[in-house]
C-alpha cells in the first residue's frame, strides 16, 4: 500500500496541507507542516507535546486561521474557509476536550449534525411542513440507530451535560458520524477513558475506516496507533518530521534519535 | 376598577410577546441584545407614524403620515423594527465576541435615546408622538373607558397568534440549531452550521415581536415617549425571560405575569407617597433588579425551565427493532 | 477661531475625565475579563459621595471631598465584588451571565440613588473660578484643577503599573490569569485591589465630571458610559495605556465636533468612533498582547 522507498502513500490523498503555519505572539506553533493523508485510511498524527498537532487540526477544520501555507481536500482548495463550508465539503471533527451541547439531549445534538435541513428555512417551515416532518423522522431514526451502536441508546432523553467523561467522548464521535463525514479528524478520541473503552472506540474507528471514511487521528497511546493506524505522520516543533509506517519510521534511526526513540520502545514493550 | 384589571391584563399579553422576541434571541440563539428596547420602539415609532394623519398642521413632526387602519400599520412597524435589525445585524453579528457585542449593543440603545430625543424634526424631539389613532374606536363607537378593555384583548388574541407561530419556530430544526449555537457557536459552526446566517435570522425574527409589542404599545398608550425606550427597559423584559425560564414560551407568560404585571405595574397603582415624586417607581425598579439577580442564583433555569425535547416527539416509532440496521451511512467519496 | 480653541479646551478636560474612567474600567476588565456595565452608576455614586461630604455633611473642601468620596466609592467597589460579582463570576463560566448582573446592578444603583436624592440637578458647592487663557486656550482653574488631576492618576497607575511587584503582578494576571496563579500570585488580592482601583477612579472620574459639567444627577454616568466604551474600544480593550489614547481622542473629537454640528449630537460622534473602530480594527488601535 505504502510505497517502501519513500513513504509516501499510493492512495490518492484525501487531505494535504503544504506549508502550513501558524505563529501565536511570536512563537511558532505550526512552523511548515507539509503531509498528505490518504484517502479511505486510518493516519495516526503523532509527536510530543507542543508539536503543534491540535493547532493543525484546528486549522484544517476552519476553527482557526493560518499566517500561511495551503489545505486541501481533494484538490479543493480550504486554506483559512470557515468551518461552516468546511465541513460541508465533508471533513468533520472532534475536539480534545469534549464540547457536548449541554443544554440539548443526546437525541438532539445528534440531530443537529446532518447538513442541509429543511427544517432551518422559515420558507420551508412555512411552506413544506410535511417535508421537515419527514425529514425529522428519518434523521431521527437513523440517529437512534447509531446511538444504539455507540451504547448511548438509553442515554437518548438526557441533557447532553449529564453524561459522564467516557459517555461525552462517544457523543462526540457519534454526532460527527451522524454528519455523513468523508473525512473525520479525531483530536484525541481516546484520552482519558479506561481501557476497555479504548478498545471500543478503536472498534468504531476501524468500522467508519470499512465504510469508507478517511480517519486523521491524534493519539498519543502507540499501542492504539500500531494496532489501528495505517499510517503515521509525526509532527516536531510545528514541522513534519517523517511520514509513514510504524513499523519503518521505528527503523528510521533519524526519526528515533531526533525524538522517536524512547517513545517507541517504550510503546512497543508495554 | 375594570379599567386597572384590563391594563393590567393589556401589559402581560404585551410582554409577553416582547419577552417571546427576545426569548428566540437570548433564550435561543445566545444572542445577548441589550438593545431590545430600541427595536421595541422602533416598532412603536413607525406603527404610530403609519396610522398618523399627514403632519401637516398637528403642530408635530414625523415622517409619513399615511393614516394606515390597524392591523397594516402594526405589520409594517414589525417590519420596520426587522429592517433596523437587519443593518444592525450586519454590522456587528458577523465578529463581535458576547462582551463586544453587549458593549455596542447598549451603547446603540443609548444612542438612539439620544438621538430621539434630539432630533426635532424625524421623531419630535423629547415631546414624542401623541395623539396616535386608536384602532377601531370610531368604527365600533369606542370611549375611553370601553377601548381599554376592547384592546387587552385584541393584543391578547395577537398575543396568542404569535405564540403558536414561536412555538412551532422552536420545536422545528431552526429552534435546535439556534440552541446548539447558544451552547457551543465553535460545534455548531464544525458541524457545518452557518452561525452568522443563523443568528441573523434569530435577530429577524425576534425584532419582529419587538417592533409588533412596541407597535401595541403605543395603539394602546396613544404616545410614544422617549423616556420610556431607556436602555433599563431592556432590563426589565431580560427580567421576564429569566425570571419565566429561559428557552421556554409558557415560562416568558409567568415572566409577564409576575415581573411586568405584579412588579412593576401593580406598584403603579400605590398612592405617591408625600414628598418623594417618583420613590415607589424607583424602589420598584431596583426590586426588578434585586429579583433577577435572587433569581439567577436560587434559580437560572427559571420558574419554568427550559422543556425537555423526548425522542418520541421526532414521530420514530418506539422499540428499537423496529431500525434499520445499517448505522453508518456509506460516505460519498466523490463529493467535492 | 476662539471657538475652535474653546473647544480643544474643553476637549482636553473632557478628555481628563474619561481617561481616568477608561483607565479605571480597563484595570477591572483586564483582570476579571468581564464588562462592568455599572461602571457609569459607580461614577454617579462617587460623585454622590463626593456632593454629600461637599453639601450635607461636614460642608469639606471640594477638592478634599472628592478624595474621601473615591476612596469610599473604592470601598464600595470591593464591597460589591465581594458579595455580587465575585460569586457570579465563578458560578457561571459563560460570561452573560455575569454581563446580565452587572446590567441589573447598574439598574439597582441608579433607582437607588433616584429614590435617595431624586431627579434634580445636584450642584457642588465650591468658589467660582476665573476663566485663564493658557496659550490658545480658555480655561477656568477648576478645569485646570481637573486636568491635573488625570494626568497625575495616569502618571500614577503608569508608575504602580511599571515600578511596582504589585502592578507586575497585576500585568500578569491581565494576561493569563491561570498561568499567574500557578506561579504564585495572590490572585484574590490582587482583584481586590483592583476592583478598589477601579472603583476609586471611577468615583474620581464621577466628581470631576460633575465639577466640569457643573452639575450631577443620578444618570450622569449612565450617559458618559458609552463614551467611555468608545475610548476603551478604540485603544484596544483591556490595554491601559490605550484607554489612555482613546480618551484623549474621544474627548478631543466629542467636544470639537460639538463646535460645527449640533452639540445635542456630541454623543452620537462618539457612537460613530466606536462603530468605525469595531468594522475597521475590532482589537483596537493598540492590540492588547495575548488577546487574539
Amino acid at each position: 500500500m505504502l510505497d517502501s522507498t519513500t513513504g509516501r502513500p499510493e492512495r490518492a490523498a484525501a487531505l494535504r496541507c503544504e506549508g502550513i503555519t501558524k505563529a501565536f505572539q511570536g512563537v511558532h506553533a505550526v512552523n511548515g507542516a507539509s503531509f498528505d493523508v490518504p484517502e479511505g485510511q486510518i493516519t495516526a498524527l503523532i509527536g510530543p507535546n507542543g508539536a503543534g498537532k491540535t493547532t493543525v487540526v484546528n486549522i484544517l477544520s476552519g476553527a482557526m486561521r493560518c499566517d500561511s501555507g495551503r489545505a486541501f481536500i481533494g484538490t479543493t482548495e480550504i486554506t483559512n474557509r470557515p468551518s461552516h463550508t468546511i465541513a460541508r465539503l465533508g471533513l468533520l471533527r472532534t475536539f480534545q476536550l469534549s464540547r457536548e451541547l449541554g443544554g440539548l439531549t443526546v437525541l438532539e445534538n445528534m440531530l443537529v449534525a446532518p447538513a442541509d435541513q429543511a427544517g432551518e428555512s422559515f420558507v420551508n417551515l412555512l411552506l413544506r411542513p410535511g417535508l421537515i416532518e419527514r425529514q425529522e423522522r428519518e434523521h431521527a431514526e437513523r440517529a437512534l440507530a447509531l446511538l444504539d451502536t455507540y451504547g448511548l441508546y438509553d442515554h437518548r432523553d438526557t441533557r447532553a451535560r449529564e453524561l459522564s467523561g467516557g459517555q461525552k467522548k462517544l457523543l462526540e464521535i457519534a454526532r460527527a458520524v451522524m454528519a455523513s463525514p468523508t473525512i473525520l479528524l479525531l483530536d484525541e478520541p481516546m484520552a482519558g477513558v479506561n481501557p476497555a473503552l479504548i478498545e471500543l472506540i478503536g472498534g468504531y474507528i476501524v468500522d467508519l475506516k470499512e465504510h469508507g471514511v478517511t480517519v486523521l487521528m491524534i493519539e498519543h497511546n502507540l499501542n492504539v496507533v500500531e494496532k489501528i493506524c495505517d499510517y503515521v505522520i509525526v509532527l516536531a516543533e510545528g514541522r513534519t518530521l517523517a511520514t509513514g509506517r510504524l513499523s519503518e519510521l521505528r527503523e528510521n534511526t533519524d526519526v528515533v534519535k531526533a525524538y522517536l526513540g524512547e517513545v517507541i520502545d517504550a510503546g512497543a514493550s508495554h | 376598577m375594570v379599567y386597572y384589571i384590563f391594563t393590567l391584563v393589556f401589559f402581560c399579553f404585551d410582554y409577553f410577546i416582547l419577552a417571546m422576541g427576545l426569548n428566540i434571541q437570548y433564550g435561543e440563539a445566545g444572542i445577548l441584545n441589550f438593545a431590545y428596547i430600541g427595536f421595541v420602539a422602533i416598532g412603536a415609532y413607525f406603527t404610530g407614524v403609519f396610522s398618523l394623519p399627514s403632519s401637516a398642521g398637528t403642530g408635530q413632526h414625523y415622517i409619513l403620515g399615511l393614516g394606515l387602519p390597524f392591523p397594516v400599520n402594526l405589520l409594517l412597524g414589525g417590519l420596520a423594527a426587522m429592517f433596523f435589525a437587519l443593518i444592525v445585524a450586519l454590522i456587528t453579528l458577523r465578529r463581535l465576541r458576547t462582551d463586544y457585542l453587549a458593549i455596542v449593543l447598549i451603547s446603540l440603545s443609548l444612542v438612539l435615546y439620544d438621538f430621539c430625543n434630539n432630533f426635532v424634526s424625524l421623531f419630535n424631539g423629547a415631546d414624542g408622538l401623541y395623539n396616535v389613532p386608536e384602532p377601531f374606536a370610531k368604527a365600533f363607537g369606542l370611549t375611553v373607558n370601553s377601548f381599554i378593555p376592547f384592546f387587552a384583548c385584541v393584543t391578547a388574541v395577537i398575543s396568542l397568534l404569535m405564540w403558536f407561530v414561536m412555538s412551532r419556530v422552536m420545536r422545528a430544526p431552526v429552534g435546535r440549531t439556534f440552541r446548539a449555537i447558544r451552547d457551543d457557536e465553535v460545534v455548531a459552526a464544525a458541524l457545518g452550521k452557518n452561525v452568522f446566517l443563523m443568528r441573523l435570522k434569530a435577530m429577524l425574527i425576534g425584532s419582529f415581536y419587538a417592533g409588533v409589542g412596541g407597535g401595541l404599545l403605543i395603539q394602546f398608550g396613544g404616545s410614544f415617549n422617549p423616556t420610556a425606550w431607556l436602555p433599563g427597559e431592556t432590563f426589565v423584559v431580560f427580567a421576564v425571560l429569566i425570571v419565566g425560564g429561559a428557552g421556554n414560551n409558557i415560562g416568558m407568560f409567568v415572566g409577564a405575569l409576575l415581573v411586568e404585571t405584579l412588579l412593576i405595574h401593580l406598584p403603579a397603582f400605590l398612592p405617591e407617597i408625600p414628598g418623594h415624586p417618583g420613590l415607589i417607581e424607583y424602589f420598584d425598579n431596583a426590586v426588578v433588579g434585586i429579583v433577577l439577580m435572587l433569581m439567577l442564583w436560587f434559580r437560572p433555569q427559571g420558574v419554568v425551565p427550559e422543556r425537555l425535547r423526548r425522542a418520541a416527539s421526532f414521530g420514530v416509532r418506539s422499540g428499537l427493532g423496529m431500525l434499520p440496521q445499517a448505522p453508518i451511512e456509506p460516505a460519498a467519496l466523490d463529493r467535492p | 477661531m476662539s471657538l475652535f480653541w474653546l473647544s480643544v479646551g474643553f476637549g482636553f478636560v473632557t478628555a481628563s475625565v474619561l481617561a481616568v474612567a477608561a483607565v479605571g474600567l480597563s484595570l477591572q476588565f483586564g483582570i476579571t475579563n468581564y464588562v462592568n456595565f455599572a461602571y457609569g452608576d459607580f461614577m454617579a455614586l462617587g460623585g454622590f459621595f463626593a456632593y454629600v461630604l461637599n453639601s450635607e455633611v461636614l460642608h469639606l473642601n471640594i477638592w478634599i471631598a472628592l478624595v474621601l468620596g473615591s476612596l469610599l466609592m473604592g470601598v464600595f467597589a470591593v464591597i460589591v465584588n465581594r458579595l455580587i460579582l465575585g460569586p457570579f463570576a465563578r458560578r457561571f463560566t459563560k460570561p452573560h451571565y455575569v454581563l446580565i448582573v452587572t446590567f441589573g446592578l447598574s439598574l439597582i444603583m441608579l433607582n437607588a440613588e433616584y429614590s435617595i436624592w431624586g431627579a434634580q440637578v445636584r450642584f457642588f458647592r465650591m468658589p467660582i473660578a476665573p476663566a485663564l487663557h493658557i496659550g490658545p486656550l480658555l480655561l477656568t482653574r477648576n478645569q485646570l484643577i481637573v486636568i491635573a488631576i488625570a494626568i497625575a492618576l495616569m502618571l500614577g497607575v503608569h508608575t504602580l503599573l511599571k515600578a511596582t511587584r504589585l502592578g507586575k503582578s497585576m500585568r500578569a494576571m491581565s494576561d493569563n490569569t491561570t498561568l499567574a496563579m500557578t506561579s504564585g500570585i495572590d490572585t484574590k488580592r490582587i482583584t481586590t485591589i483592583t476592583w478598589f482601583l477601579s472603583g476609586t477612579l471611577a468615583g474620581v472620574a464621577g466628581t470631576v465630571l460633575g465639577i466640569g459639567e457643573g452639575n450631577l444627577t443620578p444618570a450622569s454616568g449612565e450617559l458618559f458610559l458609552f463614551v467611555i466604551f468608545a475610548a476603551v474600544i478604540l485603544g484596544g480593550v483591556g490595554s491601559i495605556y490605550g484607554a489612555m489614547g482613546g480618551a484623549l481622542l474621544i474627548g478631543l473629537a466629542t467636544e470639537i465636533s460639538a463646535a460645527f454640528i449640533n452639540p445635542a449630537y456630541k454623543l452620537d460622534i462618539a457612537f460613530v468612533l466606536l462603530i468605525l473602530t469595531l468594522l475597521i480594527r475590532p482589537s483596537g488601535l493598540i492590540a492588547r498582547p495575548g488577546t487574539t
